[in-house]
């Protein structure tokens, strides 16, 4: 099964590559066909053909797509058999659709009474969800209430369950007025950023890298590390390039 | 062996060494070219250099010296012997004869220097063998060192002035050969061709060539000997000249010492390199006169139908852009009666700034149509002195433009005063008063702040505190765009810790500063629960708070791993600012980033790649280009430096390679180590997990070094070559529509005009219920596939005020603008939550008309598969129409989906 997975994906990939040649071929071809408009009109008038027989011409096309397909992966016999049962299967569901529809262009109302799609809907969201600032204000403000009570309830129950445990929730209340954040460490308020980060690099300098032999050591051996590091992967890169086989001087 | 055809060529454009060139049949790609050599037929003291040969050239009675002619005579007359010599340099000599074919290829890439007046192929031999007799090159040396010596040399000796002798002078190594008998004023300069105006350019190229040597990645391998530098890329204005039976070519007959068509080449360089001054840095003009297809025995008459081709290299955007020329001062009167000759009636006599009176020349122009100074100050020169018509001069300037431009008029013309009413907005939202805390800093986000918008907007004449009755008119849109702006506030303690109650105090205190904004200077503000803009001045700004919190929290989050505790919204607010600053510092450098992002944002757009890219992501691939040049100049025009964006999306690799855009050049070696290694860890993430590849595209800057901010979830790997597939393609029209004699303009609106036929389904949408219908380039329709659905548009919008609107009072007019409206985008979000498994969309999100749709496959998919099958395709296509009534014109079935079972 696994396999089989990986080989459908190979054959996306497969198929996309082709996409690519198709959109070079149009960009390039597109002048051409502009010129020779008398062929674009036999080419229409087929097209126009082919729409009434269309889906069978697409479940043709499709099972043509498979057995080139197939052509690449003949060593797969198995692949084979499941991808036909497929295409096979492809084709009853393209009838089944023909069957839904009867060839008619389905007609999708204007939707101008219906709000529940469509442009009217977004149009009645854009304009609902601009009441007024005040309504706004209001609202928020109610949120924050509610979900201040609700943190506030969260909260008492925690305790409450603590204290049922046998235990007893003891609050500091003292002291200056907080500076930093206890959990991350950061301040909040009158220290500026700056500062902060002015104290770190201070404290960083004072240290020292070079004082033991043994620190010296282990930087020139990580400078070493480092540098086959690069060699490995400059190695990797050339194989790479090589592999890309960028270089086409003629 | 056969011969399949023979044919007539000339050595290097110059009919006096006219050649045979032989076909073979069996071995294709191979010519034999057979040149006549004529070793004993001339007197040689006859050709020196300062002899006249052709009779009819003479002034008056004095016959004038034909240097060239009689070079080319003694070409022919030591070709033998001279390839005698090159062949013996060569023999047995391994790096020598690599480090030549390195010359070659490095050579050929270029086309603005393989060409007939400067290098080809057998004079680098030449001057490799005259290094080596020179002792500049010997056997110790490695190809790559020969390489650069052959460089260095070129560089520094003058080919042009000093001329090339064999053998060199001074050395009689080669006596026994019989060269003793000609003294140096006879022997032959091989570097003959070389012409003085080419020698800049050669040098130039010489230059880059060092540089990426020194400062390019791997060596600079890829800069210079893999990339091509033609001439489409290399220029910033690209000319062609149409003299096909131009009589004023061949009005100094063919008896010249130089060829007619040389000498014009030579007219056409003097009279633009006198009137650009200046402007241009090199000016590169190349007639390649002879086709493969010219036969003898036709006389000279089809020589000369290919077209003339102008390159010209812009010295710096603000020289090329400027709009008065300053000339002689009036009272040297010689000179101003020169000036005056030159110009004609554009020359005029101005008094300046200074006191200073003098001639000059205006080319009055409005800013943002600077671009086309160059051209018609061309157009006039060669009207006025070579009486060309309009018709035979194509430029290669404006060609695209046509694709930003809105209602005719580029909107980034407006941008000034955009600018000057956000300095008035952030003036009154720091000096307010009543909130509790107060704003410390307001930094623009909008692409439009840093004219890398395709459509900044224009004024609304609503927008404003007082609406003015008499600029609303009938094509007055419904929808204002709205510009993010970043505010900061005051640092506070008593700031919650949640993010949702964050995100609430936020809006609170932006609702706060909207209703202070209005008592205290009356501006009208609207607002949802998320969003709150102000309209100021015919704008509308939208406004956001950056808590600092969060801020400080980003800066140490890589150290600590403390993601979860920064707001995602502060994140992203952190990560806009700071790329809008650097781009924004980025584009003050150079003039002509702005136009290019903008082309090769519509460009994505016009393509339906708008999901794909975002949009500070082109900003960085466009910026990129101008940071890392190489091999290249800095481009300094608009359609140059679109062309090579084309060319990085097509070309890089990315699967292999991290794009690194080091805005401030401050990235040290261990900076990049450390995106390299990103690097690699992502691209062995993706190895280990097959199913969900990221980061395809790599972007890598200062402060993103593992690519998160842009480029993270899109494009995929597929999409990237969907893509780059697209940016291949449009390159190569590009290319050839500049290089090639194209003057209509539909080759060129093909580059914006996207193929339907390559989606599984195409949704059209009623192109008069987009928010700006003048945005939409072309109408999109299609003629194969199967019609699914049809849909009538709704009449609940219209994108323009209607007549009835405008009854009511203008107040309550302004009620009814809609802010950032765009039911594209409100489709868009539709579909892909209704069937964001099965259905892949594209779209145009810069007001394109059609919807592309690809079939997905995903796991999920597979197991829903019973669930769905009855839906597939034909059902589906119209349950999505549907959520897009009234505004969804057709729906088109190309492929039906394959079944996965």
């Amino acid at each position: 099964m696994k396999k089989k997975k990986g080989n459908r994906e190979k054959a996306n990939v497969v198929d996309d590559g082709e996409a690519v040649q198709m959109v070079a071929n149009l960009i390039t071809t597109k002048e051409e066909k502009k010129k020779d408009k008398s062929s674009k009109k036999k080419r229409k008038s087929q097209e126009k053909n082919n729409a009434c027989v269309g889906i069978d011409q697409l479940g043709d096309e499709y099972e043509d797509h498979l057995q080139k397909q197939n052509g690449k992966y003949k060593k797969d016999r198995k692949m084979k058999k499941k991808d036909h049962s497929s295409s096979r299967e492809s084709e009853q569901l393209v009838e089944m659709s023909k069957a839904v529809d009867e060839d008619e262009v389905y007609e999708i109302p204007s939707g101008d009474e219906d709000c529940s799609k469509g442009m009217k809907k977004w149009l009645t969201k854009y304009h609902q969800s601009r009441p007024g600032l005040k309504v706004l204000q209001q609202r928020i403000d109610d949120f924050i209430i509610a979900h201040e009570t609700k943190l506030e309830q969260e909260r008492k129950e925690k305790e409450a369950r603590l204290t049922e445990g046998g235990w007893i929730l003891v609050e500091h209340h003292k002291g200056r007025k907080k500076t930093t954040d206890s959990e991350s460490g950061t301040t909040v308020g009158s220290v500026s950023q700056a500062v902060v980060e002015e104290k770190l690099a201070k404290k960083k300098s004072k240290e020292l890298f070079d004082f033991y032999r043994f620190q010296k050591r282990e930087a020139q051996k990580n400078e070493l590390m480092k540098l086959q590091s690069k060699f490995e992967q400059d190695k990797k890169r050339i194989q790479q390039l090589r592999a890309a086989r960028k270089f086409r001087p003629y | 062996m056969r011969l399949e055809s023979l044919y007539w060529l000339s050595i290097q454009l110059n009919l006096n060494n006219g050649i045979v060139a032989v076909k073979l049949d069996e071995v294709p790609g191979l010519f034999i070219r057979i040149i006549p050599t004529a070793t004993s037929l001339f007197n040689l003291s006859k050709l020196n250099l300062k002899q006249n040969n052709v009779r009819a050239l003479n002034t008056g009675d004095v016959p004038q010296p034909t240097p060239k002619y009689n070079c080319s005579i003694l070409e022919d007359m030591f070709l033998e012997e001279n390839s005698k010599f090159v062949k013996k340099t060569f023999s047995e000599w391994e790096e020598l004869g690599e480090a030549l074919i390195l010359l070659k290829v490095w050579a050929r890439l270029r086309s603005s220097i393989y060409v007939h007046d400067c290098l080809n192929g057998f004079l680098i031999s030449v001057i490799v063998s005259y290094l080596v007799a020179q002792d500049k090159i010997n056997h110790d040396m490695k190809a790559m060192a020969i390489f650069r010596a052959a460089l260095k040399f070129i560089d520094t000796h003058p080919l042009w002035k000093h001329g090339l002798y064999f053998p060199p002078a001074g050395d009689n190594a080669f006596s026994e050969e019989g060269n003793e008998q000609h003294n140096s004023s006879t022997r032959v300069n091989l570097a003959f061709r070389i012409a003085s105006v080419a020698y800049p350019e050669l040098q130039d190229e010489v230059a880059l060539t060092l540089r990426c040597l020194e400062k390019c990645r791997d060596g600079g391998f890829e800069e210079i000997f893999a990339t091509k530098i033609d001439n489409a890329a290399k220029y910033d204005y690209c000319i062609r000249l149409n003299l096909k039976g131009n009589s004023e070519v061949y009005s100094l007959g063919f008896c010249l010492d130089d060829e007619c068509w040389r000498v014009y080449e030579q007219d056409v360089h003097c009279l633009l390199n006198q009137g650009l001054s200046d402007r241009a840095k090199f000016i590169r003009v190349i007639w390649r006169n002879t086709h493969s297809e010219f036969n003898v025995e036709n006389g000279l008459s089809g020589l000369g139908s290919e077209p003339l081709f102008i390159g010209i290299s812009v010295s710096s955007v603000e020289k090329a852009f400027r709009i008065v020329d300053i000339g002689p001062n009036a009272e040297k009167k010689d000179e101003a009666l020169m000036f005056q000759k030159f110009w004609g009636e554009k020359a005029e006599l101005r008094r300046f700034q200074d006191g200073k009176i003098s001639e000059s020349t205006v080319w009055e122009s409005e800013q943002w149509t600077r671009h086309l100074i160059l051209k018609r100050i061309i157009e006039y020169l060669l009207g006025r002195h070579l009486s060309l018509l309009k018709k035979d001069i194509v430029q290669i300037v404006d060609q695209l433009d046509f694709s930003l431009l809105h209602v005719g008029k580029d909107p980034v013309s407006y941008s000034g005063r955009l600018l000057g009413t956000f300095e008035e907005l952030s003036k009154r939202l720091r000096s307010i008063q009543d909130i509790p805390l107060r704003v410390s800093s307001v930094q623009p986000l909008d692409s439009a702040f840093r004219f890398t918008s395709v459509f900044p907007p224009e004024p609304h004449p609503m927008a404003t505190k007082r609406v003015d009755g008499a600029r609303v008119h009938n094509f007055t849109p419904f929808c204002v765009q709205s510009l993010e702006v970043m505010i900061q506030l005051e640092g506070s303690g008593n700031w919650p810790m949640d993010d949702v109650s964050i995100e609430k105090t936020k809006s609170v205190f932006l609702l706060k500063i909207a209703e202070s904004l209005h008592n205290n200077w009356g501006m009208t503000c609207t607002a949802t629960e998320e969003d709150v803009d102000v309209f100021m001045d015919g704008y509308s700004f939208r406004l956001r708070i950056l808590h600092e919190r969060g801020l400080s929290l980003v800066n140490r989050e890589i150290g600590r791993d403390q993601m979860k505790w920064v707001s995602s919204a502060d994140r992203k607010l952190f990560i806009h600012g700071q790329h809008a600053s650097m781009i924004n510092g980025l584009q003050f450098c150079y003039p002509i980033f702005g136009p290019v992002v903008r082309l090769a944002k519509r460009w994505l757009a016009s393509h339906l790649f708008s999901a794909c890219l975002a949009e500070e992501a082109v900003e960085l691939l466009v910026a990129y280009l101008f940071l890392k040049p190489l091999p290249f100049n800095v481009p300094c025009s608009r359609i140059t430096g679109f062309l090579r964006f084309l060319r990085l999306l097509a070309e890089h690799d990315w699967a292999f390679s991290p794009l690194v855009v080091d805005i401030n050049g401050d990235l040290s070696q261990n900076d990049e180590k450390e995106i390299d290694d990103y690097f690699m860890q992502s691209r062995k993430a993706d190895e280990e997990n097959t199913q969900n590849k990221s980061k395809a595209m790599f972007l890598a800057t200062a402060c993103d070094k593992a690519s998160e901010a842009w480029t993270s979830c899109s494009p995929n790997p597929l999409e990237l070559k969907r893509l780059v597939a697209y940016a291949r393609s449009s390159a190569n029209l590009l290319t050839k529509l500049i290089l090639q004699n194209q003057t209509d303009s539909h080759g060129w609106e093909c580059l914006f005009r996207t193929p339907l036929n390559l989606y599984d389904a195409v949704i059209l949408l009623h192109g008069d219920r987009l928010p700006y219908p003048k945005r939409l380039l072309f109408t999109s329709e299609l003629d194969q596939g199967r019609h699914v659905a049809h849909g009538n548009p709704s009449n609940a919008f219209h994108p323009y005020l209607l007549p009835a609107d405008m009854k009511g009072s203008l107040e309550q007019l302004k009620t009814k603008l809609m802010v950032n409206f765009d039911p594209l985008r409100c489709f868009i979000g539709d579909v892909e939550k209704e069937f964001s498994d099965g259905l892949k969309l594209w779209y145009d999100s810069l007001g394109g008309d059609a919807i592309g749709l690809t079939w997905e496959h995903s796991k999920k998919r597979e197991r829903e598969e019973s669930e769905l099958d009855r839906k597939y395709p034909v059902d589906l296509l119209r349950n999505v129409g549907e959520m897009g009534k009234g505004f969804v014109r057709d729906v088109y079935l190309l492929k039906a989906p394959r079944l996965t079972k």
